[in-house]
């Protein structure tokens, strides 16, 4: 039934027009085909989610909205008036403020003064900082955030900034504002907060259109839904005719399973733990945290952002040079690492959160990106093995479920899932002992997430021990045997799979401190 | 039916092929260049073919290209060395300075010991201080440059040694003993860049520095070894430049880096770092001796190359941009 609603814009307009008329998009890069032929229209007043699984086009159909993404035919209209494309001024001049994924934050700058950047309030030319100061405070209390306005912008949470911008949206007066994957980086309070904003900004009469991997979160806040698929529009409706089912359905083409968690394969191999940590110290952000990870397990780590999740990772692969702790691996003391070599060099690898700044060196191929955390194996006296580095590279691939014929493409052209997945075998090329992962599946689709949690699970059969950090708390009670979870830097609780299955609420109620 | 099965075969392959086809242009329309370069060079002055004019393009080149094949491992590393000149000018004063009391091999020895001093300090400075790599060399540019005129009060250090100007002025097989070392130096170059687990290393650091240290590279060891590598080239050049103009004088470094970093970008190597290639640099080299020997013999002022030059220089840069640019 959604399927037929797909093909023809909602019969009628609001009194005023649409807000976003955009019809017959087409957007090409080189040869690809990135949005062919899209319809969609948006009602004034309301939040308007695209979905759709990596690569079918939603987050380039939000980038011609904002002006950014110059599209190759087509027009669109906002609040009437036509829009210029690729002149994110003209965009903003007609009221479009966009927030995307990556932060447009000056770093140096004070948290008040990203917020007035380009709009600085003045007078007679000079900036008058007690207005601004003014105007910042009432922000502050609209949205009931508590960020100081001296607090350098580049030191607070990713959260935060992401809340400056939301108030340098609501001081530019936009009438449209545009979100891509706002709350991969928060927290669910943080999140919530988020959807409050949203829809008191739409009460206020603002439109808000956004994409997310999130489909709770669609349904939880969005007033219409557009599902886009293979640069298409697959199917668009009000929110009241979608659930979960029948947006993923709209998403693939088919159901998938999705009664919870499916059952947990047994922890393999039980005897002395792989690695141990005992009090654990990384100053202002974890005190005093033990971790036994223990081959063939998968230890997922519970809490908010801020919890000093990502911390506890990053101490352990050598990247808190101010940490301290007692190590054991293997059964042998060790000198607690203090730098990401030290780490590897004790078999504690870890992938980065970031895959794009952090993780993968995008003008190489994956090839290339695979072999560099472990040279040794492809080299002799320290000249490449051309063929060495190949067939690694095919072993990895066909591991990790990323298409063996694209190892030669550079990083760049590949999807998001597939740079994950080169991501998550790049560092288990170098056979750790212990792996640590930080966010597994962030900024990926549905289709890869799975595959991804499937890797994971298959990896630790293999007998390596898994440590996971992951916003996706779904995930984390889906494949971990244990969960520790943290809270304000103190482990609050250590849950056993095998003693009684894990659920989600179960880990919020630790770190709320509910129990 | 069985044509459309076949228009799927090649949607599929569609696009493969036309990123490929424009790579290829990409990659290889610095040669087109060069040949076109070198027809209108031809023309203009039909001498340029010569094999004497070819032989003598080549050893004058050859200083400039030693450095310039240095320079490369920096810029890929992602960093950049402005005080190869200085470090070319601080060699040649030494060596001719030093060549009559110790002897031509140590004071080869010297030359090279006091080049690697000062990669070691670029190296330090911009891995252990974080000094921007740009203000850095320009900083270290000036002091080696100073040492050079302390050094040689100021004076041409003249060498009575008869063999100072063999390795500058001899040639082995009818072909300037310059120009075979220069071979070699792009040669061995190309191959580590290309082939070894060090090479390799050195696009990663240029390519994502965050990802290669996490990655287990020892990036600021690595970063640094790209600046000393740079130094012992310079310093070699110095060596050669001295030894075939008979002489080593302080202003000798002159407009040495700026050259070398055109040689490096006009062969399309980028200054963004983590990209580039030896070869690359052999063509810059080409090009830019190609029109420097056309001025010369058509009579242009220096004072007009140097325009010319630095012109080149930022097209070339802009050129790299507005293709990265069109790619994503």
């Amino acid at each position: 039934m959604i399927a037929e609603v797909a093909n023809r814009p909602p019969a009628t307009p609001g009194a005023s027009g649409w807000a976003i008329d955009a019809s017959d998009i087409e957007v090409r890069f080189g040869a690809t085909v990135a949005l062919k032929r899209v319809n969609v229209q948006t009602e004034p007043g309301t939040i308007h989610a695209l979905v759709g699984e990596n690569g079918a086009g939603k987050s380039t159909f939000l980038g011609v909205i904002a002006g950014r993404v110059v599209p190759s035919g087509g027009r669109v209209r906002i609040f009437g008036e036509p829009h210029e494309f690729g002149r994110p001024r003209s965009a903003k001049r007609l009221g479009v403020t966009a927030i995307y994924q990556e932060l447009t934050i000056v770093p140096a700058l004070s948290a008040q003064a990203n917020v007035f950047l380009g709009q600085e309030l003045a007078l007679r030319g000079l900036l008058s900082e007690s207005a601004m100061r003014n105007r910042f405070d009432s922000l502050r209390e609209q949205l009931g955030v508590a960020i100081a306005p001296d607090a350098v912008a580049g030191r607070l949470s990713v959260a935060d900034q992401q809340m400056l911008e939301i108030m340098r949206c609501i001081q530019s007066d936009a009438r449209l504002l545009l979100f891509d994957e706002p709350t991969t980086a928060l927290a669910l309070p943080e999140r919530d907060a988020l959807f409050r904003i949203m829809r008191q900004l739409r009460d206020k009469g603002a439109t808000m259109m956004f994409v997310s991997h999130n489909l709770e979160e669609v349904l939880d806040v969005a007033d219409t839904v557009t599902v886009f698929r293979d640069g298409g529009v697959a199917a668009a409706a009000p929110r009241s005719q979608w659930d979960k089912a029948s947006l993923v359905h709209a998403m693939i083409g088919h159901e998938i399973d999705d009664n919870g968690p499916g059952p947990k394969p047994r922890r393999v191999r039980g005897a002395a733990p792989l690695i141990a940590a005992r009090g654990i110290v990384v100053p202002g952000a974890i005190e005093g945290v033990d971790i036994e990870v223990h081959a063939g397990e998968i230890v997922g780590i519970g809490g908010l952002v801020g919890s000093g999740r990502s911390s506890l990772l990053r101490s352990l692969a050598g990247l808190e040079p101010t940490s301290r702790g007692e190590l054991i691996v293997q059964g042998v003391g060790a000198e607690w690492p203090r730098t990401p070599r030290d780490a590897l060099r004790l078999g504690i690898a870890m992938v980065p959160e970031n895959r794009k700044t952090q993780g993968l060196v995008l003008g190489m191929s994956s090839t290339d990106n695979i072999a560099m955390t472990n040279y040794r194996r492809v080299s002799k006296a320290g000249v490449l093995s051309p063929q060495a580095m190949e067939s690694a590279a095919r072993r990895v691939a066909k591991e990790f479920g990323f298409d063996e014929r694209r190892i030669a493409t550079p990083m760049r052209n590949l999807s998001g899932g597939n740079q994950q997945k080169v991501l998550l075998g790049k560092w288990s090329f170098r056979s750790p002992v212990v792996l640590l992962i930080d966010e597994p599946t962030r900024g990926i689709d549905i289709g890869a997430k799975e595959e991804i949690m499937a890797t994971l699970q298959r990896v630790a059969d293999s007998g390596l021990g898994i440590v996971m950090v992951s916003s996706e708390l779904q995930e984390v009670v889906a494949i971990s045997h244990r969960v520790i979870v943290l809270s304000e830097g103190r482990a609050v609780a250590n849950l056993n799979a095998d003693e009684k299955p894990i659920g989600v609420q179960d880990i919020l109620a630790f770190a709320f401190g509910l129990n | 039916m069985a044509s459309t099965a076949l228009g799927k075969i090649r949607r599929a392959s569609h696009d493969w092929d036309r990123t490929r086809v424009a790579n290829i242009f990409l990659q290889f329309g610095l040669i087109w260049a060069f040949v076109l370069l070198l027809i209108a060079s031809a023309i203009a002055y039909p001498g340029l073919l010569r094999f004497a004019n070819i032989r003598n393009l080549i050893s004058q080149g050859a200083p400039v290209g030693i450095v310039a094949a240095g320079m490369t491992f920096v810029i890929i590393g992602g960093g950049f060395d402005f005080s190869v000149g200085s470090i070319v000018a601080l060699a040649a004063v030494v060596f001719a300075n030093r060549a009559d009391p110790v002897g031509l091999w140590a004071a080869a020895a010297i030359v090279l010991l006091c080049s690697l001093v000062c990669g070691v300090i670029n190296g330090v400075i911009v891995t252990r201080l974080k000094v921007n790599p740009f203000v850095a060399t320009l900083g270290t540019g000036s002091m080696f440059g100073g040492a050079a005129y302390i050094f040689s009060n100021n004076a041409p250090q003249l060498s009575n040694d008869p063999n100072f100007q063999y390795l500058g002025s001899k040639a082995w097989f009818s072909w300037p003993i310059a120009s075979w070392i220069l071979i070699v130096i792009l040669l061995g170059g190309g191959f580590v860049l290309a082939r070894t687990v060090y090479g390799r290393s050195i696009y990663a650091i240029g390519g994502n520095n965050e990802a290669s240290r996490l990655s287990g590279l020892r990036v600021d060891l690595l970063r640094g070894s790209t600046y000393v590598i740079s130094a012992l080239c310079a310093g070699f050049g110095g060596l050669i430049l001295a030894s075939r103009l008979g002489l080593g004088q302080a202003d000798m470094g002159g407009t040495m880096s700026l050259d070398a970093i055109a040689i490096v970008v006009i062969g399309g190597t980028s200054l963004l770092g983590g990209e580039g290639k030896m070869w690359r640099t052999a063509v810059g080299l080409l090009i830019l001796s190609t029109l420097t020997n056309l001025f010369d013999s058509l009579a242009v002022a220096t004072s007009y190359q140097l325009v010319v030059k630095g012109a080149i220089v930022v097209a070339a840069v802009a050129l790299d941009l507005f293709a990265r640019s069109r790619r994503t």
